[in-house]
C-alpha cells in the first residue's frame, strides 16, 4: 500500500470540511462469517488486520447503548442453534449461537405506557453508566499516535424505541400516543449524552460523534418524514447540538431507504451519512450532487455486486460511485453494509487495491 | 343504517373502535359477515396497501388499520366458521433456514389476512423441508419465503429448490426481503417477488389467480 501524506485525522477532517485530501478515507465492516472465511483462505489474524491493510483511518472510543437493566441476561431456553434470552432491555430475543445475525424478537417487556412510567423509565434513569471513560481515554491515547479520526459511538432514539418497545409497540404508538413515544425517546438521549459527558469529562477531545439508528427498510422510512420531524427529529438535534457545542462532527448510521429524509438530516445538523444502502435504492451518483454539500457520504459500495465476486462489476461500482462522491469532497469508503461472507479474500483484496487506485485526489 | 363503505373507510384511517362499532351495526342489520368481510374490511385494507406502495402512509398507519381489521374478525370469525366459510385462498409464510429476522415476514402476514388468505405462519428460521410439509399439510396455494440477510439467500434458493422439486400444481412461491431482487427471484426459480407489503398482495393475488 502506498505511503500517504496526511493522517486519517487530517484526512476525514478536510472531507468534512470539503477541502482538498490526498485519498478519501477509508473504513469497513464485516460479518464474522466473512472473517472466518478469509482465515481459511490465508488471511493471518482477524479484522483489525484486514482494517490495517485497508489502512483505515476511523477509531472508535466507545460504544452507548443504555441498558434499562444492566446485566440481565436470563436464559430461557436453547436448542442445538439457538439460544432465547430475556435481555438488559427486558425484551425476550431469539439469537444464534456462535454465529452473527440479526435476532428474532419474541417478546419485550414494555408494552405500555403504564409499563414505562412505572418501571422502564425510572430503571433507566437510575441505572450506572454502561461507558467505561478510562478505557475509552486509553483508546483515545492510542488512536491519537496513530493519527486516527477518533470517535464517540452509540445508538439514537429511534433504535432505542424499537429495542426497548418493539416495532409493533412504538410503531402503534406513534400514531395513538406520540407524547409517550417522545418521552422514551427523551430519556434515552439524556441518558446516552451523560455516558459521553463522562468520557469528555476524562480530558478526551474526540473529532465526531457516530450514531446509529436503522429507521428506514428497503422501501422507504418506518414512519413518514412527518411523524420523524414530529416525534424522533428533536432529539437527533438534540445529540447533533451537543456534539457541534463540543467542536465534533456528527457522522449518522442508518440502513434503509432514507432519500426521503436528507434534508430533514441536515436541518438536524447531521454532517455525514453511513452506510448509504444500495439495495434499498440508495446511490450517491443520484444524492451526492443534490446533498453532497451539506451532507458527506460514507459508504454505497455495494456489497451485492462485491458477492458475485466479478471483478469488473465491482470495478465499474467503485469508479463510478467514488467518482460522484469525490467530486463534492466530501466522501469516504465503506461498503454499502457489512462485506459479507459470499466475498473471497482475493476478491476482497483486489477491492483494496480498487480503493486505492480511484480513491486518490 | 351504517353502509360498508363507512366500515371500509373506517379500516383504511385505522380507527379500531369505529370498525367494530361499525361491525356490528351492519350485523344487526342484518348483513352477512362474509359480506362485511369482503365488501367492508378487505377493500379498507386494499386502500391501505395501495397508499403504502405510495409512500402516502407509512409502517405504523398499515399496522393501526390491521388492528382494526383483527379487532372487527374477532366478532366475524366465529360466524364465518360456523357457517363453513373460508378464504378463498391459503398461504404459508416464513423467514427461511438460518434466517431469524420477522419484521417483514409479519407485515406480509398481515397484509395477505388483510386481503383475506388464510396464512399459516411457520415463523423463523424454517427449513425447506417444514415449509413443504406445510404446503402440502395446507394444500397451500402460495408459499411465500422471506430473507433478510445475504447470508441467507443461498437457504431461499434451496427451499424454491425443495418446492419445485416436490412438483405442487397448485402452488405458487412467492420471494421478498430486504436483499432480494426480481433478477435473484427469477434466478432460483420464484414465481413471484414483491419489494413491499403492498405490491406483496398484488403479486400473490396474481399468483393465485394463475391456478387452474
Amino acid at each position: 500500500m502506498s505511503t500517504t501524506s496526511m493522517t486519517g485525522c487530517e484526512r476525514v477532517n478536510r472531507m468534512f470540511a470539503r477541502q482538498d485530501q490526498d485519498r478519501i478515507p477509508r473504513q469497513d465492516t464485516y460479518w464474522a462469517e466473512t472473517i472466518t472465511r478469509w482465515q481459511r483462505e490465508g488471511l493471518q489474524w482477524d479484522h483489525h488486520d484486514v482494517l490495517r491493510l485497508l489502512e483505515a483511518d476511523f477509531a472508535v472510543l466507545c460504544w452507548s447503548w443504555p441498558p434499562v437493566f444492566p446485566g440481565q441476561r436470563e436464559l430461557l431456553r436453547e436448542d442445538a442453534e439457538t439460544e432465547t434470552i430475556r435481555d438488559a432491555w427486558g425484551g425476550i430475543v431469539r439469537t444464534w449461537k456462535g454465529r452473527s445475525g440479526t435476532p428474532e424478537h419474541v417478546g419485550f417487556g414494555c408494552d405500555s405506557r403504564e409499563v414505562w412510567e412505572k418501571t422502564y423509565r425510572p430503571a433507566m434513569l437510575a441505572a450506572p453508566n454502561q461507558v467505561d471513560p478510562q478505557m475509552a481515554a486509553v483508546r483515545y491515547a492510542e488512536a491519537r499516535k496513530l493519527g486516527q479520526w477518533t470517535h464517540l459511538s452509540g445508538v439514537e432514539g429511534f433504535e432505542a424505541l424499537r429495542k426497548i418497545l418493539g416495532d409493533e409497540t412504538c410503531l402503534m404508538a406513534m400514531v395513538d400516543d406520540p407524547e409517550w413515544i417522545r418521552d422514551v425517546v427523551a430519556v434515552h438521549t439524556q441518558v446516552v449524552l451523560q455516558s459521553w459527558q463522562a468520557v469528555l469529562d476524562q480530558g478526551v477531545k474526540p473529532d465526531g460523534l457516530w450514531i446509529y439508528g436503522d429507521m428506514a427498510f428497503n422501501h422507504a422510512t418506518m414512519c413518514s418524514p412527518a411523524m420523524y420531524r414530529e416525534l424522533v427529529w428533536p432529539f437527533h438535534k438534540q445529540m447533533a447540538d451537543w456534539a457541534h457545542a463540543r467542536g465534533m462532527k456528527v457522522i449518522y448510521h442508518t440502513d434503509g431507504r432514507v432519500s426521503g429524509v436528507l434534508d430533514l438530516y441536515i436541518q438536524a445538523g447531521f454532517d455525514c451519512l453511513q452506510p448509504i444502502e444500495a439495495k434499498a435504492g440508495m446511490d450517491i451518483r443520484q444524492f451526492a450532487p443534490t446533498h453532497g454539500d451539506r451532507l458527506a457520504m460514507i459508504g454505497n459500495i455495494d456489497v451485492m455486486k462485491m458477492a458475485t465476486n466479478d471483478l469488473d462489476l465491482i470495478e465499474e461500482e467503485i469508479r463510478t460511485k467514488f467518482a460522484a462522491g469525490m467530486a463534492t469532497r466530501g466522501y469516504a469508503y465503506h461498503s454499502d453494509h457489512s462485506v459479507p461472507p459470499q466475498v473471497s479474500w482475493d476478491t476482497y483484496k483486489a477491492i483494496i487495491g480498487m480503493v486505492e487506485r480511484y480513491g486518490y485526489y | 343504517m351504517p353502509l360498508l363503505t363507512d366500515l371500509t373507510a373506517a379500516v383504511a384511517a385505522g380507527k379500531r373502535t369505529d370498525t367494530v362499532r361499525l361491525t356490528q351495526e351492519l350485523l344487526a342489520a342484518g348483513t352477512g359477515p362474509q359480506a362485511i368481510v369482503e365488501q367492508g374490511l378487505v377493500p379498507g385494507m386494499a386502500i391501505v396497501g395501495d397508499q403504502f406502495k405510495r409512500n402516502e402512509i407509512f409502517v405504523p398507519e398499515m399496522l393501526v388499520a390491521a388492528r382494526a381489521m383483527k379487532e372487527a374478525l374477532k366478532l366475524l370469525e366465529p360466524m364465518l366458521a360456523s357457517a363453513g366459510i373460508k378464504p378463498k385462498y391459503t398461504a404459508i409464510i416464513g423467514t427461511v433456514q438460518g434466517d431469524l429476522h420477522d419484521i417483514g415476514k409479519n407485515l406480509i402476514s398481515m397484509m395477505w389476512r388483510g386481503a383475506n388468505f388464510a396464512v399459516i405462519d411457520l415463523g423463523t428460521n424454517v427449513p425447506p423441508e417444514k415449509y413443504l410439509a406445510a404446503a402440502q399439510e395446507h394444500k397451500a396455494h402460495l408459499v411465500g419465503l422471506s430473507a433478510l440477510l445475504t447470508t441467507t439467500m443461498p437457504a431461499m434458493k434451496e427451499t424454491v429448490r425443495a418446492l419445485k422439486a416436490a412438483g405442487l400444481p397448485n402452488t405458487r412461491i412467492m420471494v421478498g426481503g430486504a436483499p432480494i431482487t426480481q433478477a435473484f427471484a427469477t434466478d432460483i426459480g420464484a414465481d413471484g417477488y414483491a419489494a413491499d407489503a403492498g405490491t406483496a398482495v398484488d403479486v400473490a393475488k396474481q399468483l393465485v389467480a394463475s391456478l387452474a
